[in-house]
């Protein structure tokens, strides 16, 4: 159990940008300043349930609610595992602090996947858990449907992106660890989707990190919009989609931003799939890009209308 | 501007294309021809590009008061790269849409280096494939006197009609060719590289490291950050096209000469079609000329060699 306990305390450590914003006071404040939204990869069974037992059991004790939404893994196994460890999974459940669900049954059973509905069925799930007086929800996802043929699935990316801001800053009393199997996940998106946590992802102990991924991209700490990272190029085309997509839905409450200062090139691709989510953005808003390298200023240069709704500052 | 040097109208204004090659001895001959085609053209109310090197262009641009309502471009500035000429003419017709105008040209002119003048025949070719039913009367001038033999050939080859300064009315060049038949003419083989080559094979995932390769290389050159900004931006572009239609996998040399670098993509793709990468692409169409296009804006020159062995683009920057 130490591994467990090791890797339970490194969820609720504090991180450095941590949430701002609560709509929800209703049951005091926020558990410290841990971020809420983490993931974590890993590639055999016992770190998997050291995995999920380190994140869900001391939640249990301080009263919240824990969903488990179950892909690869049988939800009887789930239980077994919890139990392994000591957590008394009976009791839990039936005073419904817990629950086990597949992804199939649940958020997948009624069509593609869909960021929108869960964006809702998050705050539906938490406001539930707070009115039957838990003190809060936290909830594990395997994501290892991503790496099967699910319609929506390429939507990943883009609502790893937006529930940062959407759901997350938004539920200081909601928490989520998402698991990536490496077994079952190509490095390459388990490399960006873990990427698109503002959280550091967890690396059990002996699991080394993916490679870095050609373009990365993570929600800004404190605007809507995104922080890119690497290239915005062919090499990262993969997760272009997700980035455009996220973004051309981030500007319900101003301008959106996108900081490029980590970003060392665009290319024309890259370039037009900024000025498309500007384009896409709601009328009157504009997504702003900071920190551009030297190559999208050229491109600007040469491709003038890819100017319109981006706002280039320095 | 006095009108003893503007007397002798060389074309009558026309409606329709016409692209004579001017043969001029010196300075004063060829303020005298090409002035009075420019000062028939303003008179029209035609708009009119003058498109010459820049002593040249500074020599009549004085004679027109330093305007005179035409507009006045460096050919070995604009035109540094012969494959980014037809872009821009391109570009100033389609800004006056029917108004039939004049446009001047000096691609070629003595001391100009040989890849650079074998691609600016390539354009005086292109020039009679895209304006041919376009209302656009051109006038390319030439040094002739101070112009090797065998490029006066391919000029004559360029041009459908000829003209001497000073003469009037131009005459029907016999030695015109086929624009296409030219444009093979023109894919000579390119020259080996004389020193050392950085040779870098490159694939799905590896243009990051195409760049650092580039920047590596490219740091301590004369050449200035923009410039070795603008070649890493050219370079990906035509990795990249390698990567989506050249097999998906390529080579990359680069080496350098007297004042020039160079930067070489291979890869197994066809390029076909000889007007790839010469017109201003929409910047969200996903075509292969997109990327061509902004080589040809980025680059000093760039050579294009398709063949059954696949396809060589050259990149070179002059260190200035």
């Amino acid at each position: 159990m130490k591994a467990a306990a090791t890797v339970g305390r490194a969820y609720d450590r504090t991180e450095g940008d941590r949430m701002t914003g609560s709509n929800d006071t209703r049951s005091g404040p926020a558990p410290a300043s841990a971020p809420n939204h983490v993931c974590a990869c890993y590639s055999d069974d016992r770190t998997w349930a050291d995995l999920a037992y380190g994140f869900l059991a001391p939640a249990l004790e301080r009263g919240e609610r824990l969903y488990y939404f179950a892909d690869a893994t049988d939800p009887d196994a789930v239980l077994a595992a919890l139990a392994a460890r000591g957590m008394d999974v009976a009791a839990a459940r039936v005073r419904g602090r817990l629950e086990v669900f597949t992804a199939d049954d649940t958020y997948l059973a009624a069509g593609p996947f869909d960021p929108d509905a869960m964006v809702g069925q998050w705050h539906d799930a938490t406001a539930q858990a707070l009115a039957d007086g838990c003190t809060g929800l936290r909830a594990i996802g395997e994501m290892s449907w991503c790496a099967r043929d699910v319609p929506g699935a390429d939507r990943l990316l883009e609502y790893e992106l937006r529930i940062h801001r959407e759901v997350f800053a938004r539920l200081p009393r909601l928490s989520a660890l998402c698991l990536y199997d490496r077994r079952l996940i190509p490095d390459a998106d388990t490399a960006v989707l873990t990427g698109a946590h503002r959280a550091a992802p967890v690396h059990p102990p002996g699991e080394a990190p993916p490679a870095r991924p050609p373009l990365r991209a993570l929600p800004h700490p404190h605007a809507p919009g995104l922080v890119l990272e690497g290239a915005l190029d062919h090499d990262g085309r993969t997760a272009t989609r997700g980035v455009a997509a996220a973004l051309s839905r981030m500007a319900d409450d101003g301008d959106a931003e996108v900081d490029l200062s980590a970003l060392e090139f665009v290319d024309v691709v890259g370039a037009g799939v900024l000025a498309e989510a500007a384009r896409s953005l709601p009328a009157g808003r504009s997504l702003r890009v900071s920190g551009a390298p030297p190559t999208l200023h050229r491109l600007l240069g040469l491709f003038p209308e890819l100017r319109a709704g981006l706002k280039v500052v320095r | 501007m006095t009108t003893s040097v503007l007397t002798d109208p060389v074309l009558p204004p026309g409606e329709s294309f016409a692209h004579p090659a001017l043969s001029y001895r010196d300075e004063p001959d060829f303020l005298r021809a090409v002035g009075s085609f420019v000062q028939d053209g303003l008179e029209a109310g035609r708009p009119v590009l003058v498109l010459v090197p820049g002593p040249r262009l500074e020599a009549l641009r004085d004679l027109f008061g330093g305007d005179g309502g035409a507009v006045w471009t460096d050919m070995a500035e604009a035109g540094r790269n012969p494959g980014r000429v037809l872009s821009l003419l391109a570009t100033f017709a389609a800004r006056r849409p029917g108004r039939p105008a004049r446009v001047v040209m000096e691609p070629i002119w003595p001391g100009r280096d040989r890849a650079e003048t074998v691609e600016a025949a390539r354009l005086e070719a292109l020039v009679n494939l895209v304006f041919a039913d376009r209302p656009t009367a051109f006038l390319c001038a030439y040094q002739e006197p101070a112009l090797p033999a065998d490029v006066m050939a391919l000029v004559r080859r360029t041009h459908p009609a000829l003209l001497d300064a000073g003469a009037r009315g131009a005459r029907e060049c016999a030695e015109y060719a086929d624009p296409l038949a030219v444009c093979a003419e023109c894919d000579v083989p390119l020259e080996e590289p004389p020193g050392p080559v950085a040779v870098l094979p490159y694939t799905d995932g590896d243009l990051a490291a195409v760049r650092a390769f580039l920047a590596g290389r490219l740091e301590g050159t004369a050449l200035s950050a923009a410039r070795r900004s603008d070649l890493v931006l050219a370079v990906t572009e035509a990795a990249t096209n390698s990567l989506r239609h050249g097999g998906g996998r390529g080579t990359l040399r680069m080496w350098s000469t007297p004042g020039r670098v160079h930067v070489e993509t291979r890869d197994t793709g066809r390029l076909d079609d000889p007007l790839a990468g010469r017109f201003r692409p929409d910047p969200t169409a996903a075509s292969g000329g997109r990327g061509l296009w902004m080589i040809n804006e980025l680059c000093d020159l760039v050579r294009i060699r398709s063949s059954a062995d696949g396809l060589v683009l050259r990149m070179s920057m002059d260190l200035r």
